[in-house]
């Protein structure tokens, strides 16, 4: 499969800060892809520059094989999602969705006719017709996204490019609007980047995640592989609740500072970091067990629980029923079990996998299984 | 119905207190300082009757100058409008050394005496002038013609434009003109389909302003017009004869038709800004 867009070493500065740092990435025709990152990591930087806004200092950006450093912003054929929309404000939502083709040279220009149906087309797409002739301060944010998105779709762009779709929208809006832009995509199938600093909406909507860091790229791959195996200590902590656990592996078992164990681990030795996700611990009940139940929140779906363990406070997230079935409240002592989690030994590029003490039971390992296959992880309200 | 309830159904409820000494207020001062010595001149013209008003109002001299002052007072509000956006433009786009030193100056012809203004300007364009003398040979005579007249409104005016245009241009996403060339707009069609547009009701408050200024402008005029009757006089200076001769009566006929004319134009002008403002529905 030949890349859609492919881009080599990609290098941006501003002043002495790099923005973009020997950045190489290939986005496949037709695929959603997301760059996620904190802000200051490149993704926008990036973006803009995919669509000609910006220019790289060194590094070059192709189109299907062919340079695109070499035409203007207006003739690569991106569209662009602007995360304030830019809406035209001086034109009704119908003269914004038709001005990318209204500006075309004559020759290329389409009838009037045949323009107003495609806009009406559009509109129709993303379910606006009804208010083709509004201004873009009489709609709300959620309406002006979607007349946004459907005026850079209108030139039918190679490649369509969004920059935090969703920044701008309160919560319930955003959750809405991310399931209708994937069901749109699912229909139009235009290749499409979109950057976003929350890991909950790319993991929901893009078919692989771009996670970047200080101009650099960290790890790309589908949701599932970027969660459940991340390339470095910097994904594991963007990526979800995790727990940082400063130990030292000997013997084959990592152990806390006060020599408490919590995995097994082979082939490494010496000091490391340990990432375990709250929902990767387990308790049961044990009336000397090493940790100490701290404190509870257990509202909803999930028991949020800080268990103390060794001398560190450990966040476990346990299903409601089994936090029934333990019967522990604050203060009591329970055995704790880390089912799962990756070591970073020091000066390491890739983590290690850290199994648990004890053999996991063939129950849990089933729904372990499940939780990675289906490539909808669990997630934790933050 | 009482006159309380005429006013409760003409005023809505607001949450704004001091409705009342606001409106008070603000007719008192309008009354004191606008509305009495206008009334006052418009009533001294009248008071000798219409047959005296139109006789010293349809005078050749007079109705030259009128002409001499409104086509140079367009005129000049039109070069205004071209260079002050071009100013405002430079001013708001481009970083350049001395760029607050620039901007500071567009404010001069505020607060320059315009007499003084009008000397400089005299002595720059007049055929002896470092300006004048250059374009003496190609035969064009700057001072003391209408065409100086120009160039003094042009000066006063600039200030109206820039200043009206660059906070709107400052204000202007500069997203709207990346989203306009993403969707394949050249430059041009970027600057007349998305950036005059938002432009061009402050655009035309400019222009009005300097339109306003040049009508009324005096002090600099006179120095570089040359002041011949029937070819580079203007309405203010006639006002002032007039006036030097006591004939009070003529003096108040041509300032009260200078006011309607003035008038005119800038509800004319404040109309057409209303239904752009409402095209564009900000």
């Amino acid at each position: 499969m030949t890349a859609e867009i492919s881009i080599r070493g990609v290098t941006r500065r501003f002043g002495a800060q790099a923005a973009l740092d020997g950045v190489d990435l290939d986005v496949r025709p037709g695929e959603l892809l997301a760059l996620l990152g904190p802000s200051g990591s490149g993704k926008t930087t990036l973006l803009r520059i995919i669509a000609g806004l910006e220019w790289p200092d060194s590094g070059t950006v192709m189109f299907g094989g062919q340079d695109a450093m070499e035409r203007h912003v207006r003739e690569r054929g991106v569209g662009f999602v602007f995360q304030h929309y830019a809406l035209f404000r001086h034109m009704t939502v119908f003269e914004n969705v038709a001005f990318g083709l209204r500006v075309r040279p004559r020759a290329q220009r389409l009838p009037r006719a045949e323009i107003a149906r495609r806009v009406h087309t559009l509109l129709n797409l993303v379910q606006l017709d009804w208010l083709a002739d509004r201004y873009p301060n009489q709609l709300s944010g959620g309406q002006r996204q979607r007349v946004a998105l459907a005026r850079a779709l209108a030139i039918e762009p190679r490649v369509l490019l969004l920059d935090e779709p969703f920044g701008a929208l309160d919560a319930k809006v955003r959750k809405e609007l991310r399931r209708w832009l994937r069901s749109l995509h699912e229909n139009v199938k235009v290749t499409s980047v979109f950057v976003t600093h929350d890991q909950e909406e790319a993991l929901e909507l893009a078919d692989r995640v771009v996670v970047m860091a200080n101009g650099r790229i960290e790890q790309v791959g589908t949701p599932a592989e970027v969660y459940c195996t991340p390339a470095s200590a910097f994904v594991h902590e963007f990526l979800g609740d995790t727990n940082r656990l400063e130990c030292r592996v000997e013997g084959g078992r990592a152990l806390l500072a006060d020599g408490t164990p919590i995995g097994r681990a082979e082939d490494i030795m010496g000091s490391a970091i340990a990432y375990v996700r709250p929902h990767d611990v387990t308790l049961a009940p044990a009336a000397d067990g090493p940790g100490i139940i701290r404190h509870v929140h257990a509202v909803g779906p999930l028991a949020q629980l800080v268990v103390e363990l060794g001398g560190v406070e450990i966040d476990v997230a346990i299903p409601a029923d089994s936090w029934a079935r333990l019967g522990a409240g604050r203060g009591d002592r329970v055995a704790v079990t880390v089912q799962a989690g990756t070591l970073f030994p020091q000066r390491a590029t890739r983590g290690i996998p850290m199994q648990p003490l004890l053999p996991a039971s063939p129950i849990l390992s089933l729904v372990r299984n499940n939780t990675v296959y289906s490539g909808r992880p669990i997630h934790h309200p933050e | 119905m009482t006159q309380a309830g005429w006013i409760s159904g003409w005023r809505k409820p607001s949450v704004l207190p001091g409705f009342g000494p606001a409106l008070g207020t603000t007719l008192a001062y309008l009354s004191l300082f606008v509305i009495i010595p206008l009334g006052a001149m418009v009533l001294t013209t009248f008071a000798h009757g219409w047959a005296d008003f139109v006789g010293a109002v349809l005078q050749p001299r007079v109705l030259a100058a009128f002409r001499v002052t409104l086509l140079c007072a367009f005129g000049a509000a039109a070069l205004c409008a071209l260079f002050g956006l071009l100013l405002a433009w430079v001013l708001v786009r481009y970083p350049f050394p001395g760029h607050r030193l620039v901007d500071a100056a567009v404010d001069l012809p505020f607060a320059l005496p315009t007499a003084v203004a009008g000397i400089a300007l005299t002595s720059l364009y007049a055929p002896n002038g470092w300006i004048g003398a250059l374009l003496a040979p190609l035969g064009i005579q700057v001072a003391f013609t209408p065409l100086g007249i120009l160039v003094a409104l042009t000066f006063v005016g600039l200030p109206f434009v820039v200043r009206t245009v660059q906070p709107v241009l400052q204000d202007l996403e500069r997203e709207q003109e990346e989203a306009s060339a993403i969707l394949g707009a050249t430059r041009l069609q970027t600057f007349t389909r998305v950036i005059m547009p938002a432009l061009a009701p402050a655009l035309l408050t400019g222009f009005a302003m300097a339109l306003a200024r040049g009508l009324g402008e005096y002090g600099s005029v006179i120095f570089i017009a040359g002041n011949k009757p029937m070819v580079s006089e203007i309405v203010p200076l006639l006002i002032v004869i007039e006036l030097e001769q006591f004939n009070y009566a003529g003096a108040a006929a041509i300032g009260t038709l200078m006011l309607a004319v003035a008038f005119v134009l800038l509800f004319a002008i404040n109309r057409l800004q209303r239904w752009t403002r409402l095209q564009h529905a900000d």
